[in-house]
């Protein structure tokens, strides 16, 4: 890898981005430091990818600007050979092998021949696929492909990693192995900004969190600081059956409650003191007949600050 | 450059890799050319069964039957006697003759004595061309007479003693219409059906790389592929440069193979081998030129199919693809030469038949490349976009 630059790699000034009357991004300013794994947190269509777009070059912001090592992507086309980007979907040709489509990639970022033979072999290892290396895509699991979405991506040693939503419709065993990498990614000095609507994968591999929500950055910092912001607050799934929206409005009225949110079988709450607002929100599901099958309290997460800072769920 | 070659190197890798591209690319037009050779043969080198009655047997109506199997006659008809106009009738209808002419009884008496009489043609919807050319030549037989006659009544009317009548109309007899048509045509060779169908095809199948490149571009984009490249230090243009570049060689290729094997294996004339190749290139070009119009017009891959469908097929067809263009109504021969292919076609006809070399396509590679730049012109705004 390059030498790292001093302070953050990843500037993003007050970036805006609108599609006709909707702001899919609206003035975030984020960055990034190297060896950093910023999670960028959100639910569906709250602007993750446009986000990491703009920070890939490939979509021009409406406002506001992108730097990586000091150099505006915008307008710097060399830039991007910092930049690795891992799509959401699977971006490789079906009907080339694996070694073939690693190779392209490679190539693409103007590396010599013997550096994309040594580099292909890297990754075709790091994604355990060195066996299936002339193997056409098409005849891989969902698995390695992700697993080789992924390594597609760090072909050219970046130094800013961008990976959007790495895990969407993966097995749990190629999850945790995607999540353990990216972690080593991060250790070994690289940048990584990482999109999810898991908040779980947030609060395992990331540093640092953003949580954003129509095109806004609400909140940001470490987990601890984003659970610290909600101090004593613990958080409640009621499990339930009957009318969930009516009880969440019985329970958001009572005194102590900071947020209510409905999923499709239970209703979250938000509150000061968990234990002794139970009995109260039970009693709030009496007079609309509400039975409540299971009761779970937590210590506060990142779900539990999404849901506090948003009112909503975060998979929503 | 080199990022370019990249990209048209991986997308020759996967055409290669599909079949159909080989079927469109080469074995189509191969199949497709010979088997139109085939089917048009008849048309360059005309011949048929002429089936005659002759119910007169007088001196005039064996002239006639000694005109119909002359050695000037039977390069395009072998005369078949009958015994009764109802076995032409069955005859023509069994198509064992493509034609047959009634001499009636008493024709030659009758035409000796000025009376009309008919010679009859039975012809077949199957074969108008025989009936046609039957026709033809009884009309010629009888301008013939017709001008005997009236040798004989000017020598007469100019004061011939009527005792010489015989010694006139015999005298007449071997004289023959001085004003008859020839066949020159304008080069030295005649068009046969399978060097015309040979390019024909050739640049149809050609014009169907427009639909799978556009196709291709589109599965690209609908991939992630386009997004992944433009992740990468690469400029729009260098991916457009590329998705150009490997239609051009792919083009290029197909057109060349069928070329060689028409002109080796099944006998087609493409004439100058270098005036070939500057014309099949020039027609190269602006089908890449009309690829990238269709990526810049389309917004997803079915409206790429449906454009470049409606493209290939209507150029095609104005183009003269399908139909021998000279053969075609005024208004389809003028509309042709607006399109790159018709121009082509008729550059490769010219060369097949007038022969020469740059100088006789210089014409039609001008007019394809003025199309192509204003094509390619539309379409590089246009396609930049798609990319973006």
């Amino acid at each position: 890898m390059a030498a790292m630059p001093d302070g953050p790699l990843l500037r993003c000034e007050k970036l805006r981005r609108s599609f006709g009357d909707r702001a899919a991004v609206d003035g975030i300013s984020l960055s990034i430091s190297p060896g950093e794994i910023y999670g960028l947190l959100g639910p569906n269509g709250a602007g993750k990818t446009t986000m990491i777009k703009m920070v890939c070059g490939l979509l021009e912001p409406d406002g506001g600007e992108v730097t990586v090592g000091g150099r505006h992507v915008s307008t710097d086309l060399s830039v991007k050979s910092l930049i690795g980007y891992v799509p959401q979907d699977i971006a490789l040709y079906p009907d080339l092998t694996a070694s073939e489509n690693l190779s392209f990639i490679a190539r693409l970022y103007k590396l010599t021949s013997d550096v994309v033979r040594e580099r292909v072999a890297e990754v075709l290892e790091l994604c355990e696929l060195s066996d299936r290396a002339n193997d056409r895509v098409d005849s891989f699991s969902g698995g390695m492909k992700r697993r080789l979405n992924i390594g597609a991506g760090l072909l050219h040693h970046p130094q800013l990693l961008v990976l959007d939503e790495p895990t969407v419709g993966v097995d749990p065993q190629s999850r945790h192995s995607i999540l353990e990498r990216v972690q080593e990614f991060g250790r070994t000095g690289m940048a990584v900004l990482y999109t999810t609507h898991y908040m779980e994968e947030a609060e395992r591999v990331c540093n640092r969190v953003g949580i954003i929500d129509h095109g806004r950055l609400i909140a940001e910092g470490t987990r601890r600081e984003l659970v610290e912001r909600l101090g004593e607050r613990d958080r409640i799934e009621l499990s339930a059956t009957g009318n969930l929206e009516a009880f969440a409005a019985a329970c958001r009225a009572l005194p102590g409650v900071d947020s209510v949110a409905t999923t499709a079988d239970a209703v979250q709450v938000v509150a000061s003191d968990g234990r002794r607002m139970l009995p109260h929100l039970l009693e709030a599901g009496e007079p609309i007949d509400v039975t409540v099958n299971a009761i779970d309290v937590t210590e506060p997460n990142l779900e539990t600050v999404f849901l506090h800072l948003t009112g909503t769920a975060l998979r929503d | 450059m080199r990022t370019a070659l990249l990209i048209a190197r991986k997308d020759l890798r996967q055409r290669m890799r599909d079949r159909s591209a080989i079927v469109l690319g080469l074995v189509a037009p191969l199949l497709i050319a010979a088997l139109m050779s085939f089917a048009f043969k008849g048309t360059e080198t005309f011949h048929y069964q002429l089936g005659v009655v002759n119910e007169d047997h007088g001196a005039i109506a064996t002239e006639l039957v000694h005109a119909l199997s002359s050695s000037t006659s039977r390069s395009i008809l072998t005369v078949e006697n009958l015994s009764s106009p109802a076995a032409a009738r069955a005859d023509v209808h069994d198509g064992h003759v493509a034609a047959a002419l009634v001499i009636p009884a008493g024709f030659s008496a009758a035409v000796a004595q000025q009376h009309p009489e008919s010679l009859s043609i039975v012809t077949s919807v199957n074969n108008q061309v025989a009936g046609n050319v039957t026709r033809s030549i009884a009309a010629s037989f009888v301008a013939q007479i017709d001008a005997d006659r009236l040798s004989v009544m000017t020598a007469l009317a100019g004061g011939a003693p009527a005792n010489t009548l015989n010694a006139l109309s015999a005298k007449a007899a071997t004289l023959r219409i001085p004003l008859q048509s020839v066949e020159r045509p304008i080069g030295a060779g005649q068009l046969s059906a399978i060097s015309y169908y040979s390019p024909a095809m050739a640049i149809f199948f050609l014009l169907f790389t427009i639909s799978f490149a556009s196709r291709s571009f589109f599965v690209d984009r609908t991939q992630g592929m386009i997004e992944r490249m433009r992740a990468a230090p690469v400029r729009p243009a260098e991916i457009l440069a590329g998705k150009a570049l490997s239609v051009l060689v792919y083009g290029t290729l197909s057109l060349a193979t069928v070329g060689v094997i028409t002109s080796t294996a099944f006998g087609a004339n493409w004439g100058s081998p270098f005036a070939a190749v500057l014309l099949g290139f020039a027609m190269v070009i602006s089908v890449v030129c009309l690829t990238a119009l269709v990526i810049g017009v389309a917004r997803t891959q079915r409206q790429a199919e449906g454009f470049s469908s409606i493209l290939v097929f209507g150029l095609a067809l104005l183009g003269g693809n399908f139909i021998v263009i000279s053969s075609s109504p005024p208004l389809m021969r003028t509309l042709a030469l607006f399109t790159p292919n018709g121009e082509a076609m008729r550059g490769f006809s010219d060369l097949s038949t007038i022969g020469g070399g740059l100088g006789t396509v210089a014409t039609p590679i001008a007019v394809i490349l003025l199309f192509s730049a204003l094509t390619g012109g539309a379409a590089m705004a246009l396609a930049r976009r798609a990319v973006s």
